[in-house]
């Protein structure tokens, strides 16, 4: 019955037909499958023939070091580790509230000139900049420059959180105060409030439940992600880690690691519940 | 305020004219309606008359100021004193209805005072003026309320409010009544009609034909032009038919663009744009 041809072609399923365009789509992510296969020595068999490695290390976690000793280790690293991602997401976001700021872009610019254009056109990019580099430099990496600068401990572990956090949060926070539904905003232009006011009055009301709950979910990120700045020295539980499997003391590792999967998924919950609140 | 000139005004979006060639004049103290089917360029004139959409051609005097050469600063005094009031509230959902209306006067506030007013809460914020807006709409006891969590008609009274505050010489109020029910519309009205009795300029937005009908001007637009400008009188039903000729809504109802009103005259009102403009939409 498919006659392709016809002056009304059916309607079809939900899996599209044959088309040039899919077809290449296609060839195209099997191509990068086989070019990445390559490139990494992916190989299952190898996978399957390293079990008995990786048996006798889960095996060696157990059963898990609960002295008392191990326990306070775990304590002072979970407390650490939960210290610096709050203070990182509340820096964070201090520094990105600003930023985000002036990197929202105010439509309200019609009939203005060139030169007042470009005026308000400047601290809108330099403060996008600014949080783009924050942003795209992964925080593991911000742990390095600042464990070099600053030395060991959970300082420099902080401060890269805190970074990061910044521009992860002046992005998402920029985008929500310009995705606030415009019209409240236009209506305190059109009767002659200031930029600085429509934005305090319109936009930023608009926009605060969202500022609360992006904020809580990058300290969920946080404490995901302090966990792991302890490799490179930057504090927390991650650094205890990383000490107990260079001494090979497994079962160590595994009331470590154990401890950080309960406190990841409680702070999780927890989030999750005020957010859901929020979201009203 | 001396009057609203527009002169050979054209605003297009995307090479479609929205409005073409049209000059009005309005007088000081004057009230006028303007009509037109949806699309019409109703809602594009309301916006030149505030520098809220870009110029095409022409020229918009308010106030005896030519508006679109005026500098930022000097465009938001001349704004402060335009009220506006649409059919879709437009006010902000988070904030108290109490805050909302003192916004009304947010235009004359420097940087320190808006700081203050911003921090100092619902209730320190509430001048007298605010308090007795809210009272002559019989809104009083909902000053600390959120708006959102207000019905629609009552957030009209506080839009409504936010005018008795700001005192503009001139009101632009678009399709006002579109989304509230007959009670509030006559109160609102009636609010309007009061502030125009002080002397403010009072242009509304109206796809209801009866309601415009008790203006004393009445200006129909039709595809971006002006095609009647006279008193309610002179309206008739072909003039009417003319106006909203080719609505897509007269087209629904069968394929003869010439007649749409007869079709709907029988309620003797139109509801054009009804759920169309994002009505409710907070």
């Amino acid at each position: 019955m498919a006659s392709p041809h016809t002056e009304h072609p059916g309607i079809g399923g939900a899996v599209p037909r044959f088309s040039w365009k899919s077809s290449l789509a296609v060839l195209t992510v099997l191509g990068l499958t086989g070019y990445s296969v390559a490139g990494t020595n992916f190989n299952i068999v190898e996978l399957l023939r390293g079990t008995g490695a990786a048996e006798r290390f889960v095996s060696e976690m157990f059963p898990p070091d609960l002295s008392v000793a191990t326990l306070r280790a775990m304590g002072t690293g979970i407390l650490e580790t939960f210290q610096m991602s709050f203070l990182g997401a509340l820096l964070g976001a201090a520094v990105a509230f600003p930023l985000s700021a002036l990197g929202t872009q105010e439509i309200a610019t019609v009939g203005a000139s060139r030169g007042e254009r470009l005026l308000l056109a400047v601290p809108y990019h330099l403060s996008r900049m600014l949080l783009n580099v924050f942003r795209s430099v992964p925080d593991i990496l911000w742990a390095l420059v600042f464990v070099v600068a600053l030395g060991l401990g959970p300082f420099p572990g902080t401060l890269a959180l805190a970074v990061h956090s910044a521009g992860v949060l002046g992005k998402l926070y920029s985008e929500t105060l310009e995705a606030v539904p415009a019209r409240p905003v236009q209506a305190l232009t059109a009767t002659g409030a200031s930029d600085f006011q429509a934005f305090l009055f319109g936009r930023l009301p608009q926009a605060m439940n969202g500022f609360a709950s992006l904020t809580l979910y990058q300290w969920e990120c946080n404490i995901r992600s302090a966990t792991i700045l302890g490799f490179v020295g930057a504090g927390g539980i991650g650094q205890q880690i990383l000490i107990s499997m260079n001494l090979f003391d497994y079962p160590k590792v595994a009331t470590l690691v154990g401890a950080t999967i309960v406190v990841v998924l409680l702070v999780d919950r927890f989030s999750a519940a005020i957010r859901r609140r929020l979201a009203y | 305020m001396r009057g609203v000139l527009l002169e050979d005004v054209s605003v297009g979006f995307d090479g479609v004219a929205a409005l073409s060639d049209v000059t009005l004049q309005v007088e000081a103290g004057e009230q006028l309606a303007v009509i037109g089917a949806s699309g019409a360029g109703k809602s594009t004139l309301f916006r030149a008359l505030t520098r809220s959409v870009a110029l095409g051609s022409g020229r918009v005097i308010v106030g005896g100021h030519d508006l679109y050469s005026l500098s930022r600063r000097r465009l938001g005094e001349l704004r402060r004193r335009i009220g506006t009031i649409y059919q879709a509230y437009n006010l902000v959902p988070q904030l108290s209805a109490g805050v909302n209306v003192s916004l009304g006067e947010v235009g004359g506030m420097g940087s320190l005072g808006t700081l203050r007013a911003f921090f100092a809460g619902p209730d320190a914020g509430l001048s007298k003026r605010v308090r007795a807006a809210l009272e002559e709409i019989g809104l009083g006891d909902k000053a600390g309320v959120r708006t959102a969590d207000l019905s629609g008609g009552q957030q009209q009274r506080v839009a409504v409010a936010r005018l008795l505050v700001q005192r503009p010489d001139l009101i632009l109020a678009d399709e006002p009544f579109a989304a509230v029910d007959p009670v509030t519309t006559e109160r609102v009205l009636e609010t309007l009609l009061h502030l125009n009795r002080e002397g403010a300029i009072l242009l509304a937005n109206l796809h209801d034909v009866e309601v415009a009908r008790r203006f004393p001007r009445v200006v129909a637009l039709r595809e971006g032009r002006v095609v009647f400008d006279g008193p309610p009188e002179l309206l008739t039903e072909d003039e009417l038919a003319k106006i909203y000729a080719g609505d897509p809504h007269g087209l629904e109802n069968g394929e003869d663009p010439e007649f749409p009103y007869a079709r709907h005259g029988i309620e003797g009102s139109f509801r054009l744009t009804e759920g169309r403009d994002g009505v409710s939409s907070h």
